[in-house]
């Protein structure tokens, strides 16, 4: 497989390339490298923190105690940032590159908030392994999901007072997209989830006496619907399946879609879902190595953080210190603006992320002083440092082998206009960690 | 000879920004500082208990709701007779009797978000409550009205929703010193001395390499604007003080700004609130009062607004920790110098109509408020940045 298209199935199947990816892959067809990729991602490690505290307590005390249940509440609501921690570090050092790439894509798609520890961990969970597998029996696992039940009010959703807060996200943003339905499906389709419900540590719960059990009409058809029977439906239309692909395409492909590419992944989604088969199909395509598609999109907070750790890893010493550059960032993991989740693009970029983007490797990878403007709003900061453990020993080993010259061809994606290269050349007699310092801190490295 | 003339450039622009950039905005101020309207939006963020800022003292609903929390006539600052002031609130009460200080009560959305994120986004995008808006309603303005970043600005480290328009993005700075030397790194200099034409016609590339020098651009003008005039107005040590400070002192130096976006945190009392919630209206009373003092100062506040809201109020019954819980409608501060009405807009609410939350229902749609600033004081169509017809309210 040609390197340049190595680098890019890198780039955006999984979190980023090195040489020691090209190392491993320099005599495999390109057959061979996504065939590798995704038996690497067959596994499926759940991410999991010690929720001991949280997990060892019996409910029945906890509807008692008031005070018990203030004060796991607050515990709780604690461990999300630990959790947002070793999700971030679990993308910089996973194995299964591709199931976190994954992941992370549809933790943007099935856009949700919740501050119960033990469901957030449950929740992405699911995202995880379901990340490759059935679109249909995913989408129902999510909508059992004990967040996501809270999230869009399916919890208030009763026979005596539905609330369609779920059903219209399910076609709006989940399934079909606007177009695909009537005000009308949304409030039939709502009366088949009442009496959805979970139990406390999570596990869903069916509350038969707030179901309703009246006929439904949805989309043409008519009966006593349960949740799954509308997903059923959903999935029997066609515009499913090229919602997704749509959505697919902007992500990993072109944020400009292609409607041919567009028809052929739906021909290769429809009927049966299969989402492992439908990627395998992206990658393989020829289209995804087409020259408008490589080092065209802009980098989100997480894949630059990302693509710098493929570079030169960071070890935060304060856990505290990710979650801050993830807000200035604006992506804070489990922290989505909205149903819709981040819009992405170049919505990135803004004067001040801009700014930041561009300074920040420095201050990373140096241990180097944190603008004041950054400490005055975390006043509780300790010190104005990023305390991190940048592993300079791991860079010179990785990159021995590379010249000055020769790291560009590994980190930055895009093509480099000669005037800039001129400035970068007249540079490369800086030593190695200089010199990739300024490499990291270009716009031309927002891009992948 | 590329080179050349890039030197010859540089070494042109260079003396300009030598010269008497000071200078000229010193004398521009003179000339072009009338009738230049200014917003400035402050959020109370985290839900303000609007009905312990604005008491409605005859009221035995609200003194049965709230048996620990209620504030009494006898302690409330009584402006009417029958409506107090939260205690903390004399800066507000002064400027009340002057006529400077305006208040809409009631005011909300249909169908209220009780969530903190989502009626925020919904305030900051004007948005219907089951519509998800990308860009916010300062962005909008900015795409249909303005050239420049720094034509909007937000005292802040990152930009809100609010100021993210399609076409352009303000810019937020908490401290345009440390912006202007975050964006003066030499480092910038050399790379935008490379770029090129090339650079700029690639889609995505071209955006950030557009970003950036609008970046740079701005933060220098922003922080040369701060220099000019030096306010000697104290405002409370708070850091709700020194955003506003900033922005008296980039207003009375004529800065090229039509919105500034400012924010005060922490409202969301759900426990022993009595405290909390004072603490917070004092700081945000002082700094209003010292801001409209800095601003007459320099004959600037006849032509600057000053729009206060929070993304939601509170519960009317107050809640087994003595504090409240989410609510719905809330009022509003409207503070300039030009207000066609003074005191208030409507009436309290009676508290006999809630909602099926025991909150209070609206009576004027915040989007309203929205349109008569842009029509009414901004002077551009409301229906372009809103996209609906809002009825603006008569009170400027």
């Amino acid at each position: 497989m040609e390197v340049r298209h190595l680098k890019h199935l890198y780039n955006r199947a999984a979190f980023g390339f090195s040489p020691k990816v090209e190392i491993d892959h320099v005599n495999n067809s390109k057959l061979e490298v996504i065939n590798q990729l995704f038996n690497s991602s067959k596994t499926i490690s759940p991410l999991e923190i010690d929720l001991t505290e949280l997990t060892s307590v019996n409910p029945k005390d906890v509807i008692k105690k008031e005070a018990l249940a203030l004060k796991l509440r607050k515990l709780s609501r604690k461990k999300l940032r630990p959790f947002n921690e070793a999700w971030v570090n679990r993308i910089t050092t996973t194995n299964e590159a591709l199931r976190e790439r994954m992941t992370l894509f549809w933790a943007n798609h099935f856009s949700c908030y919740d501050r119960n520890i033990i469901h957030v961990q449950q929740f992405n969970n699911t995202l995880r392994e379901h990340a490759l597998g059935n679109f249909k029996d995913f989408v129902k696992a999510i909508s059992k999901e004990a967040a996501m039940i809270k999230y869009l009010n399916n919890k208030q959703n009763k026979k005596a007072k539905p609330n369609e807060n779920f059903a219209r996200e399910l076609m709006e943003l989940f399934t079909l997209g606007t177009g695909n339905y009537t005000e009308t499906d949304i409030k039939e389709s709502a009366k088949a989830f009442t009496g959805y419900n979970h139990k406390y540590f999570g596990e869903f719960r069916f509350v038969e006496k707030h179901h309703d059990r009246t006929i439904k009409t949805f989309m043409d058809k008519s009966g006593d619907f349960n949740g799954d029977d509308i997903i059923d439906i959903i999935f029997e239309q066609p515009s499913c399946a090229e919602f997704i692909c749509t959505k697919l395409y902007k992500y990993f492909v072109n944020y400009n879609v292609n409607p041919s590419h567009i028809k052929e992944m739906t021909n290769v989604f429809f009927p049966n879902y299969n989402i492992e088969k439908l990627m395998r199909f992206v990658f393989s395509s020829q289209w995804f190595y087409n020259e408008e598609n490589i080092g065209t999109k802009i980098k989100s907070p997480i894949d630059w953080y990302a693509s710098i750790t493929k570079v030169v890893p960071i070890q935060f010493k304060k856990g505290k210190q990710l979650f801050v550059i993830q807000k200035l960032l604006g992506q804070v993991l489990l922290v989505p603006p909205n149903v819709a989740g981040w819009e992405g693009h170049q919505s990135w970029i803004d004067s001040n992320t801009i700014l930041l983007r561009l300074k920040l490797p420095t201050l990373l990878v140096n241990e180097a002083l944190i603008p004041s403007t950054i400490t005055e709003k975390f006043p509780d900061m300790e010190k104005s440092f990023f305390k991190t453990n940048p592993d300079w020993n791991w860079f010179k080993k990785t990159y021995k082998n590379v010249t000055n010259q020769q790291l560009e061809d590994y980190i930055i994606n895009c093509k480099i206009s000669h005037t800039l290269s001129q400035l970068l050349k007249s540079e490369q007699d800086l030593n190695k960690e200089d010199y990739v310092v300024q490499l990291l801190s270009i716009p031309e490295f927002q891009m992948c | 000879m590329k080179r050349r003339s890039f030197i010859k450039q540089s070494a042109l622009a260079s003396s300009v920004l030598l010269a008497p950039s000071f200078v000229q905005s010193a004398n521009s101020l003179v000339l072009n500082n009338n009738n230049y309207k200014r917003l400035i939006i402050v959020q109370l963020s985290g839900g303000n208990d609007g009905l312990n800022t604005i008491i409605p003292m005859m009221n035995d609903i609200y003194y049965k709701s709230r048996p620990s929390i209620g504030i009494k006539k006898s302690e409330a600052l009584n402006v009417t007779s029958d409506i107090g002031f939260n205690p903390n609130f004399l800066p507000m009460q002064r400027l009340f009797d002057s006529g400077n200080l305006f208040v809409i009560n009631n005011v909300g959305y249909p169908n209220p978000n009780r969530s903190h994120f989502r009626s925020t986004d919904i305030w900051q995008t004007a948005s219907d409550e089951n519509q998800f808006l990308k860009y916010g309603w300062v962005g909008r303005y900015l795409d249909a009205n303005a050239k420049q970043s720094y034509n909007a600005i937000e005292l802040d480290d990152s930009l809100s929703l609010a100021l993210k328009g399609k076409e352009l993005n303000g810019i937020a700075t908490k401290n345009p010193k440390a912006l202007f030397n975050a964006s003066n790194d030499p480092y910038f200099k050399q790379l935008l001395s490379h770029q090129s034409d090339q650079h700029l016609s690639e889609h995505n590339l071209g955006y950030l390499y557009k970003t950036l020098v609008s970046a740079k651009s701005s933060a220098k003008y922003i922080y040369e604007k701060n220099n000019v005039k030096n306010s000697t107005i104290t405002y409370p040590n708070h850091d709700f003080g020194k955003q506003l400070k900033t922005t008296a002192n980039l207003i009375n130096s004529n800065i090229d700004t039509k919105i500034f976006y400012t924010s005060l945190g922490s409202f969301d009392s759900h426990a022993n609130q009595l405290n909390s919630q004072g603490r917070l209206l004092k700081i945000y009373a002082e700094t209003m009062e010292a801001l409209v003092k800095d601003l007459k100062s320099s004959g600037t506040f006849d032509d600057t607004l000053i729009l206060t809201f929070s993304e939601f109020g509170r519960r009317v019954t107050q809640n087994a920790g003595k504090g409240t819980d989410h609510g719905a409608a809330n009022n509003v501060f409207v503070i300039g110098n030009q207000l066609k009405k003074q005191g208030f807009y409507n009436d309290l609410a009676t508290l006999t109509d809630l909602d099926e939350n025991g909150d209070i229902k609206y009576e004027i749609d915040f989007r309203e408020i929205y349109a008569t600033v842009l029509s009414k004081w901004l002077d551009v169509d409301a229906k372009t940045i809103l996209n609906k017809d809002f009825k603006a309210l008569d009170f400027i």
